[in-house]
């Protein structure tokens, strides 16, 4: 495979200007997450120390093989909720190795309300027992939770994707032959019970762990019986008399070691085979992307400057490199597995449509797993491109994309606008993960044209009136529902709603992709089939 | 010759292939039988080639391999052939600057009569939420630039014209 050619000049003015509005993004952003995973007020640090039990960030690192990565999923979700009082929605996931092996980790943060579960808790447990789903990864739970936020009832019990969701994945993830464990090492209380006890294994810490469906509280004032927490659901009664618990521990330390030893006996699966080749790192370096992003976002680049810093050996195998130029497809090498790639390098026409749906066609057919780095304002619209038939041939796109089923993997990279979004892999669209650059937006449309159109059917409605309006008066209408606009577009509204799973600096895309392909390889890849084509 | 090498600078057709009992190195000037055995040491081999037996050591690197024998270093380097056979393909730009999509220009960088060098910015069009640089396709000078800013364009316009290359 040939190596792309960089034209990129280091010592330009864009670049340079684009490198330090990336870096002054970056550094607002590092702080951000540092903040959410370490940032606590000072009662909720000693509440935990009176409890005597270990921070969340601790417990990980008890569990997890030293020196090995952590896939952390979305670190700032809920940053633009409840006030930002609720760092990370109180919760951890990711993908972890413990003993070698790939799994997903469920970690409430005792430090945040008492790990109780909001409305986005629930959102980001949910999504993370999906990724368990799709990728048939077993799962570690670490359960430490006040329970549901009472005042937020709505938001965490009642709908189809909220509360029972977290239990039915667990049920679905048992019933796959997908294997679980959890570690108690705080209350669960209520329906907070049923993670541990729909668990394959479980294991309670003395003396801080326990399970009930009830707490004393309640037991008092519902039957009136005075009962203490250890009597009621601690380690000792669960594991020598109901059953509940099948091992005790002494300690946190205990804890996590058993935790590893039962971990280290499961069943190995063989792991999908995909086309490979020999490790290498990219030829140009990952750090010049924050050069080549430009600052304003309505500027465009080449794509495959994008791609040189982020494939291995910076090689590429363009396909239809002289039809629909403005859809890139090739093949290209990511930890050494073999990927193909669709990014954006401008608007979609007929002719990009129509190859993006052969290339994923193309994929299918051979097992590749397919990335998308989208940076795209929507298809193309007018009179000519309707009367070619575009919004068939986006049709055909979307059929290939979404029939597809080999492993999906989406970064926004830039714009995310409009149906654009769904043909190149939206949340919609099952990508196995999807992120987002700091400085990429999402819409259904463009923020400016967004509050220009909202802000024109006011005026008009006003001027319908008789009302006659000075510059000032229209700017009064227009200026507020832009600032809301451009704040809705934000790649930190998409991360605190969970739209996607977390923000990336661009520079660690890479090694965030090559985890996701390596998990997702523990899923068997089916024969390809597909809905029809409008042709 | 589907593989083609760089030694010291020059470059050989040549394929390593095998007829059932032993390793041959076709070239154009015909087969050679070789055999390469290592010797123990570390990218030690012994080469065996028309009744010729040397010692040699290898060092494979990302880019080249090295092979030190009879006292020389020689530098092999992999040419890929698809690049290597590609020609130039790219030709001579054309004379003209065509919209890829109907849209707005934002900017003119250039006037009639300035001479401009290929890849240099001659305009700035807006369409779809998208600020794209146009860029001069070839070295030569403007003959026309028929949009100003703010004006509109539709699919296929002539955006930029240069004026005709001398033979």
């Amino acid at each position: 495979m040939r190596r792309i050619e960089s034209l990129i000049d280091t010592n330009a003015a864009d670049y340079k200007a684009n490198y330090a509005a990336m870096s002054e993004r970056l550094k607002e952003f590092h702080a951000r997450q540092h903040a959410a995973r370490f940032e606590r007020p000072q009662r909720d640090i000693d509440r935990l120390e009176r409890q005597n039990k270990l921070g969340v960030r601790e417990r990980l690192k008890l569990l997890l093989d030293p020196g090995t990565p952590f896939l952390e999923f979305s670190t700032l979700a809920a940053c633009r909720e409840y006030d930002g009082t609720v760092p990370g929605a109180a919760v951890v996931t990711g993908i972890g190795i413990v003993q070698g092996r790939e799994v997903a980790i469920h970690a409430n943060d005792a430090s945040v309300k008492g790990g109780a579960w909001y409305p986005h808790t629930v959102k980001k447990v949910v999504r993370l027992l999906d990724v368990a789903l799709e990728n048939r990864l077993p799962v570690v739970h670490i359960c430490d939770s006040a329970g549901g936020f009472l005042p937020l009832q709505h938001g965490v019990f009642p709908d189809r994707y909220l509360g029972g969701r977290v239990f039915r994945n667990q049920v679905k993830l048992s019933q796959a032959n997908i294997p679980q464990i959890a570690v108690v090492g705080g209350h669960c209380t209520a329906g907070g019970a049923y993670v541990p006890t729909l668990s394959d294994y479980n294991i309670i810490i003395e003396g801080t762990g326990a399970i009930f469906l009830g707490g004393p509280p309640l037991v008092k004032a519902a039957t009136g019986e005075d009962v203490g927490v250890q009597e009621l659901g601690g380690a000792v009664m669960h594991t020598s008399v109901s059953g509940t618990g099948d091992y005790r521990a002494a300690t946190e330390q205990h804890a996590f070691s058993l935790a590893r030893e039962i971990v280290s006996q499961w069943k190995r699966t063989p792991k999908t085979i995909i086309e490979t080749a020999s490790y290498e790192e990219p030829y140009y370096e990952p750090k010049e992307l924050y050069g080549i992003i430009p600052k304003d976002r309505k500027t465009q680049f080449d794509m495959r400057e994008v791609l040189a810093r982020i494939v291995d050996g910076s090689r590429f195998h363009e396909y239809q490199p002289d039809y629909g130029t403005t859809m890139i497809c090739g093949y290209a090498h990511i930890w050494g597995y073999k990927v193909g790639i669709l990014a954006n390098n401008g608007v979609l026409f007929n002719d990009s449509s129509l190859k993006a749906a052969h290339f994923i066609q193309l994929c299918n057919q051979n097992r590749t797993p397919l990335v998308f780095f989208q940076n795209i304002t929507g298809y193309m619209v007018g009179r000519e491109y309707e009367e070619r038939g575009i919004a068939k041939d986006g049709a055909k796109m979307l059929m290939a994309q979404g029939g597809s089923v080999v492993p999906k993997f989406t970064v926004i990279a830039n714009a995310s606008y409009g149906a654009g979004n769904y043909g190149m892999c939206g949340r919609a669209w099952d990508a196995r993960t999807l992120f987002m650059w700091p400085q990429a937006e999402i819409g259904v449309m463009g923020a400016d044209q967004a509050a220009n159109t909202m802000a024109d059917v006011k005026i008009r409605q006003l001027q319908r009136e008789g009302k006659e309006l000075s510059e000032e008066e229209i700017a009064a209408i227009r200026d507020p529902v832009l600032e809301k606009f451009r704040r809705d577009v934000e790649a930190y509204t998409s991360t605190s709603e969970l739209w996607d799973d977390g923000i990336l600096d661009p520079a660690d895309t890479r090694n965030a992709l090559g985890m996701s392909i390596s998990a997702s390889l523990n899923a068997p890849i089916d024969d390809p089939h597909y809905g029809i084509f409008r042709l | 010759m589907q593989r083609i090498f760089q030694i010291d600078g020059e470059e050989t057709e040549c394929w390593l292939g095998h007829d059932g009992s032993r390793f041959v190195l076709n070239t154009p000037n015909g087969t050679v039988a070789c055999q390469l055995d290592p010797t123990g040491l570390p990218g030690g081999y012994t080469l065996r080639a028309k009744g010729v037996v040397r010692e040699l050591r290898l060092a494979v690197g990302p880019e080249a391999t090295f092979v030190h024998m009879n006292g020389r270093t020689y530098e092999v380097g992999r040419v890929d052939p698809a690049e290597r056979l590609a020609g130039s393909d790219g030709g001579t730009g054309d004379d003209r600057l065509v919209a890829p999509m109907p849209g707005v220009v934002v900017s003119v960088a250039v006037k009639p009569g300035d001479t401009v060098k290929e890849g240099q910015p001659l305009l700035v069009i807006e369409s779809m939420k998208l600020e794209t640089t146009l860029t001069a396709p070839r070295d030569g000078v403007v003959a026309e630039m028929p949009f100003a800013e703010g004006d509109s364009f539709g699919l296929k316009d002539i955006l930029a014209q240069l004026a005709p290359e001398e033979e």
